[in-house]
């Protein structure tokens, strides 16, 4: 089950969705790798017949371009492939990550920052899109690049290739060595990357208190800090990136410097190493050809490096505990005879975390129609209850019945219908001021939009904006009242059945709240309302009032 | 925590040039390993080409054994100081970038937390975010290689030329007439690169904005049931981003095969005519490691010119992100904090005449006239839109004004934005908290005990009995705390720095009364000799407050509860009306 979610999983989902693709991508790697073989052997020719004094036809000049041109064809042909299927990858992952967004419970949200959320999306994916196109992939070619080359050296020259396969596990070891030393750094420096995109758009957002308290210099010190960090990982990693590829050029050299010896030597250990002088020219070609894929591989190390932090932060995402599945069949349309409560809180009992209970064993209904406001203290749990009968969260013991379904059950695609939530504050999306209402919606047409502005009384404020409807909602000025009733507007545009006002009244004034009330009054009918106040307001319905943080009431 | 490390300031930081002029030491290293390095190239195929002559010589008995031994030697010698100096200049280059990217990103934010909310306003987030992130990476990326291929590119290419020359300057020439045709049109695609990064990269900050705003609203969206028509959505801009990624990536990386084959079409005159060199009939007399030489020169010559398309490319992107994160280049700021006033002595507020409105919008509020001083608790009340809370922006001047508003024995206009920090403290609706420890939101940086403060907005207790007590990280925007919480860390935040005159702006909304009436009398006792501005719009607290302003209809009422009553209806009746529903909930 834990693999369902995993990114490798995921992966092999996209790659099978396109075959073809795939087909096309490894026939292309094939024959770049083929034709990269063959002009060395062309130059040996060319050599060989050189010291024989034979003069060079034109045909074997242009086979040995032709050869490279195609060769070359075939490597870009190679990069275009890989480019390709490195963005199918990162599309469907993202796709695949946003899908699961839906599927995480909302105590996600609580406990997860959205920058950093979002740094999944964005920073971490990026890194696994470079890990296929400038790392496994590519890798993967090199390596073939790296064997197919030893073979020819062994055909060529037996002693060299035994040499090089001395060589080639020594620099695999080192390769290693480095790998472990570099992710450790880079590890290190994602986290400080996290902080530093975090930094951003928390001073964004709290700019008036940075001013108000002139703390200009001290969140400037604290954004130091955090580049700091990254500074010093980043620098640690350079220095082993730096120190790697000369060490193997110099390896390289070092082959080809024991090899010509060895050729030199004459007599048996000649005959070992098997070598002429045009194979001498070519088998240098090729000692440099197997270090340049080595060399790469190098590079693509340190990507798939980077890469790993990033995996293994996506799968964690994708293997975030999901919450419980919905029932499908739940229409709500079934039949419900009045005299059933509408809304049935039996025996509930919840807690956020292990210590803090926060409901306990709480009892309580509300009839269909009925208008209910809740009060307690702070922290006596009224947004909760909210959050239960939103299906947000499970209770631990007991039972939230909304129409005679458990809350967590019921679908999200049911819930605008049956909910009409109004949080403390206004939550703007970024779009239109229609879309504030709408939340793009496209079962609400622009007319319930407009009818749930105007049973707000804000349909002449929003047309009086440059764009009315479709002003942009960072350039409306509106005033929190405003942006509260608009939240209101939201909360009816798809006429619910049960209205959940959570602190309507908090941040507005007694006229407002008339205005408001008013509106809701109309808005009301036929409707179950239920409202948390810390403050007990005036109100013409006869409300009902559930204190919460007694028992069974 | 490490020593705080100050990072230098840019002058010019709206110069590019600026950046190189910062990396003096590492750009010098660079320069002198580059050329040692790159120079030191041609030693590779030069030396190779005498092996292979000097493996010719010994089988036909024309040298020792011993020769091939000390040209290896040399061979290896050469290459290890060549690569010595390689390493050195990999690093440098990297520590130049690395270096740049702290230096803008530094400026960057410089420039981002001195801006006024107006100013920020004009930015949206996620185009904030990619600018900051992806185009100083971006940039500086292109800066690195920009540095690296100078050498990398131009000094090899000029030696590997030099050697060619020296070897058969005909065929040098003939040769080389390729190379400059890939560059012609590795020259001309650069606009079309452009063009396509340019698309991409608008993509990509739509992308990011998609998001961060499907993440951030995802509860809002789910109590909705609109999470699903958001992943459609959100699937749009994955494709439209797919889509501008690949052709742009196309454009930036599959063209250098191309112009490979391109520079590579010399090797077919080479191979024909260098042949006869070496066979005596040709141009120039050749040996086999003259022959070998050339070609492999010839071949990483046009394998390093095909990359300086590369260059371009990068250079490109670095521009087309430059050209982005320019008009955010400032000059760095400090904050002036020099000051004439004491700042230990309390003074009044005296505001006459005032009038306020946003820029270009209609007037607020006209004529308002009050004052108060030390000691003093003044209500502010109204109805919705009355312009409450726009009278507390305009004490902290984030509204424009005109009449007068004085603080002790200046003019609010005229004080500089540390003066009027160290006069006025706010508290607007918003906690404006940030991700670290409830502590270090109430302090801020500043040293002292936060307890007391802490005990003043009824949170002491609360805050000991977490697990972490005052260590308590608060998440981003105190996410982790619940919305009454968030609010007294607020409070507690504006208590511990407050100043002589204090204005909340409802600051109570979040916590039930009875907390409310207890911090208010807290409030009363920490807040002895300060002017506190209350602004709220519920009144039960108001008797008990020295003045009161009641804002209606763009005029302003200043007088006292009590008088109020008395002479203002409206006033009355809002307060009749509150107080009758507290009595009837009360039942």
């Amino acid at each position: 089950m834990k693999n369902k979610n995993s990114l490798g999983s995921v992966l092999r989902k996209i790659i099978s969705s396109s075959k073809w693709m795939t087909l096309t991508t490894v026939i292309i790697i094939a024959g770049a790798i083929a034709t990269a073989l063959l002009p060395p052997l062309v130059l040996e020719r060319i050599v060989n017949r050189l010291t024989a004094h034979q003069p060079i036809p034109l045909y074997l000049a242009l086979i040995y371009f032709g050869l490279l041109a195609l060769s070359g064809l075939l490597e870009s042909g190679q990069n275009v492939m890989i480019t390709v299927f490195g963005q199918k990858v990162t599309h469907g992952l993202r796709s695949e990550m946003c899908a699961k967004l839906q599927r995480l419970p909302a105590a996600y949200f609580a406990r997860h920052e959205a920058g950093k959320t979002t740094s999944r999306f964005v920073n971490d994916v990026d890194v696994v899109d470079s890990l296929f196109t400038n790392g496994i992939i590519s890798m993967f070619a090199d390596a073939c690049k790296v064997l197919s080359i030893l073979a020819v050296i062994f055909y060529k020259s037996l002693g060299l290739g035994i040499l090089m396969l001395w060589v080639t596990p020594l620099l695999f070891v080192m390769t290693r060595l480095f790998q472990k030393r570099i992710l450790k750094a880079q590890l290190a420096n994602r986290a400080a990357v996290g902080n530093v995109n975090n930094h951003v758009p928390e001073t964004i957002r709290t700019i008036r208190m940075i001013r108000t308290l002139f703390r200009q210099k001290y969140m400037e010190q604290k954004y130091d800090d955090y580049i700091e960090e990254s500074y010093h990982a980043t620098d640690k990693s350079n220095l082993y990136d730096s120190i790697y590829s000369p060490i193997v050029i110099f390896i390289s050299s070092c082959v080809i410097a024991v090899m010509m010896i060895c050729a030199a030597l004459g007599g048996q250990v000649q005959q070992f190493f098997g070598v002429t002088v045009g194979t001498a020219v070519a088998i240098i070609a090729y000692v440099n050809k197997v270090f340049d894929p080595l060399e790469s591989i190098g590079m693509e190390i340190q990507n798939i490096q980077s890469a790993v932090a990033g995996v293994k932060r996506i799968n964690e995402f994708l293997n975030e505990p999901e919450r419980e599945k919905t029932d499908e069949s739940v229409t709500g349309k079934g039949p419900i005879p009045n005299t059933k409560p509408c809304i049935c809180f039996d025996h509930v009992s919840f807690c956020y975390d292990k210590e803090n209970t926060v409901l306990n064993d709480l009892c309580f209904k509300v009839e269909s129609d009925e208008a209910v406001t809740l009060v307690g203290r702070t922290g006596a749990g009224k947004s909760t209850i909210f959050r239960l009968l939103l299906g947000l969260y499970c209770p631990n013991e007991g039972r939230v019945l909304v129409d005679g379904v458990e809350a967590s059950k019921i679908p999200d695609t049911r819930k605008r219908k049956l909910f009409g939530y109004v949080e403390q504050s206004f939550h703007s999306v970024s779009g239109t001021m229609a879309e504030q209402i709408s939340l793009f919606d496209p079962a609400i047409s622009q007319k319930q939009v407009e009818d749930a502005a105007r049973l707000v009384g804000l349909h002449e404020s929003i047309l009086a904006l440059p764009e009315g409807y479709n002003t942009p909602v960072e350039k409306a000025i509106f005033s929190q009242g405003q942006f509260q009733l608009l939240s209101i507007a939201r909360a009816v545009a798809a006429s619910p059945e049960i209205l959940l006002l959570d602190e309507i009244t908090a941040s507005l004034d007694s006229d407002t709240e008339r205005r408001i009330l008013d509106a809701l009054e109309r808005a009301c009918e036929g409707r179950t309302v239920l409202s948390i106040s810390h403050r007990l307001h005036v109100n013409t319905r006869n409300y009902r009032i559930i204190e919460i943080g007694s028992k069974c009431l | 925590m490490s020593q705080p490390k100050q990072i230098e300031k840019v002058t010019k930081p709206d110069h590019i040039l600026s950046y190189f002029k910062l990396e003096l030491w590492p750009l010098l290293l660079v320069t002198v390993s580059g050329i040692f390095y790159n120079v030191g190239m041609i030693a590779g195929p030069y030396f190779e080409g005498r092996l292979a002559q000097c493996l010719f010589d010994i089988m036909n008995g024309y040298q020792t054994f011993s020769a091939m031994i000390s040209l290896a030697v040399t061979y290896l010698a050469v290459i290890l100081a060549v690569q010595l100096m390689r390493c050195i200049k990999r690093f440098y280059v990297r520590r130049f970038a690395n270096d740049t990217s702290r230096n803008m990103r530094h400026m960057l934010y410089n420039s981002l937390v001195n801006m006024s909310q107006e100013e920020l306003k004009q930015e949206s987030l996620g185009a904030i975010m990619t600018k900051a992130v992806t185009d100083v990476d971006a940039c500086v990326e292109g800066m690195r290689k920009f540095t690296t291929e100078i050498f990398d590119t131009g000094v090899v290419l000029a030696s590997y030329l030099a050697m060619l020359f020296v070897y058969d300057w005909r065929l040098a020439l003939l040769s080389g007439i390729f190379t400059p045709i890939a560059y012609f049109i590795a020259g001309q695609l650069k606009i079309r690169i452009t063009q396509y990064n340019m698309e991409y990269k608008k993509s990509a900050g739509r992308l990011n904005s998609s998001t961060m705003d499907r993440i951030s609203n995802s509860i809002t969206y789910r109590v909705y049931g609109c999470e699903p028509n958001r992943d459609s959505a959100y699937e749009t801009h994955l494709a439209d981003y797919e889509k501008r990624a690949v052709s742009a990536n196309l454009w930036g990386s599959a063209m250098q095969p191309i112009y490979n084959i391109i520079s590579m079409c010399g090797a077919v005159l080479i191979i024909y005519s260098g042949s006869k060199n070496v066979l005596g009939t040709g141009w120039a007399n050749w040996n086999i490691a003259a022959f070998t030489t050339f070609l492999s020169c010839f071949t990483k010559m046009a394998l390093k010119s095909s990359k300086a398309a590369n260059l371009f490319n990068a250079v490109q992107k670095a521009q087309v992100s430059w050209v982005r994160i320019k008009p955010l280049m400032k000059e760095y700021v400090e904050q002036n904090t020099d000051s004439a006033i004491d700042f230990s002595k309390p003074g009044g507020l005296t505001v006459s005449g005032l009038s306020l409105g946003w820029p270009g919008g209609p007037k607020i509020l006209k004529g308002l006239s009050f004052s108060a001083g030390p000691g003093q608790i003044l209500g502010v009340s109204g109805p919705v839109a009355s312009g409450k809370s726009a009278l507390g922006k305009a004490l902290i001047g984030e509204v424009p004004y005109e009449g007068s508003i004085r603080v002790g024995e200046r003019e609010l206009s005229t004080l500089s934005g540390y003066e009027r920090s160290r006069l006025i403290s706010y508290m607007g609706h918003q906690p404006d908290l940030v991700s670290d420890s409830i502590e270090e939101n109430i302090r801020l940086g500043e040293h002292g005990s936060i307890a007391p403060y802490l005990q003043a907005v009824c949170f002491g207790k609360e805050v000991s009995q977490m697990p972490q007590g005052a260590a308590t990280s608060v998440g981003s925007g105190g996410i982790k705390l619940s919305g009454g919480q968030q609010a007294r860390t607020a409070l507690a935040r504006t208590l511990y720095n407050a100043q002589h005159i204090l204005i909340l702006d409802d600051p109570f909304s979040a916590v039930d009364r009875g907390t409310e009436q207890k911090i208010f009398e807290n409030l009363r006792t920490l807040a002895a000799d300060k002017i506190v501005i209350l602004i709220s719009h519920r009144l039960y607290l108001f008797p008990t407050l020295d003045k009161v302003l009641f804002l209606d209809g763009g005029r302003g009422v200043f007088s006292t509860h009590d008088d109020l009553m008395e002479k203002n209806p409206t006033y009355a009746e809002l307060y009749h009306a509150q107080m009758e529903g507290e009595m009837q909930n009360e039942e």
